[in-house]
C-alpha cells in the first residue's frame, strides 16, 4: 500500500479550524433562524384564521342570496 | 406474509456478519490513512502553521506566487477547496440537519 503522505501542518490547522469555524457558525445561524421561523409562523395561523373568517361570511352571503333568488323567482 | 418475514429476521445474523465482514479491511485501510493524515494538528504544529501561513503570504507579496505552473496552482486550487468544504461539513454538523435549517 501506498505509505500515508504526511500533511503539512498548514493544511491540517486550516482544515480543523475550518471545521470547527464551521460548527459555531451553523449552530449561531440555526440560533438566528429558528424564532423568525415561529414569528413567521404564527403571524401565518392569525392571517390565516382571518382569511377563513371572510370565506365563511362569504359562503353564508353567497347562499343566502341564492335562496332569495330562488324564492323570488318561484315563489310558493 | 409471515413465514417471509421470519425467513427475514433469520437470515439478520449472517447479513449483518457479511457486512462486518466485508467492511473490516475497508475500515483497517481507512484508519491506517486517516491517523496519519486527518489527524487534527498538535500543539507543537501550530507555530509552524503560522509561520507557513507568513510564508505564503511572503510569497503573494514578493510576487513569486504569480511563478508558479498551472498544474501546481490546479494541485494548491483543489487543496484549498477541500479545506473550504470541511467548514460547510462543520455547518452541517453545528445545524444538526443534512440539508437546510430544520426551524
Amino acid at each position: 500500500m501506498v505509505p500515508p503522505v504526511q500533511v503539512s501542518p498548514l493544511i491540517k490547522t486550516a482544515r480543523w479550524s475550518a471545521l470547527i469555524v464551521g460548527i459555531i457558525y451553523g449552530k449561531f445561524r440555526y440560533d438566528n433562524l429558528k424564532p423568525i421561523a415561529e414569528e413567521e409562523r404564527r403571524i401565518e395561523e392569525e392571517e390565516k384564521k382571518v382569511r377563513e373568517e371572510k370565506e365563511r361570511i362569504a359562503k353564508q352571503l353567497a347562499e343566502a342570496i341564492v335562496e332569495i333568488n330562488l324564492e323570488v323567482s318561484c315563489p310558493k | 406474509m409471515a413465514q417471509a418475514v421470519q425467513k427475514l429476521v433469520a437470515k439478520v445474523p449472517t447479513l449483518v456478519g457479511a457486512a462486518v465482514n466485508y467492511s473490516k479491511p475497508r475500515l483497517a485501510t481507512f484508519w491506517y490513512y486517516a491517523r496519519v493524515e486527518l489527524v487534527p494538528p498538535t500543539p507543537a504544529e501550530i507555530p509552524k502553521a503560522i509561520s507557513g501561513f507568513q510564508d505564503l503570504l511572503k510569497g503573494f507579496q514578493s510576487g513569486r506566487l504569480g511563478q508558479t505552473t498551472v498544474r501546481d496552482a490546479l494541485r494548491n486550487g483543489l487543496v484549498a477547496t477541500e479545506v473550504l468544504m470541511w467548514f460547510y461539513i462543520g455547518e452541517i454538523i453545528g445545524k444538526r440537519g443534512l440539508i437546510g435549517y430544520d426551524v
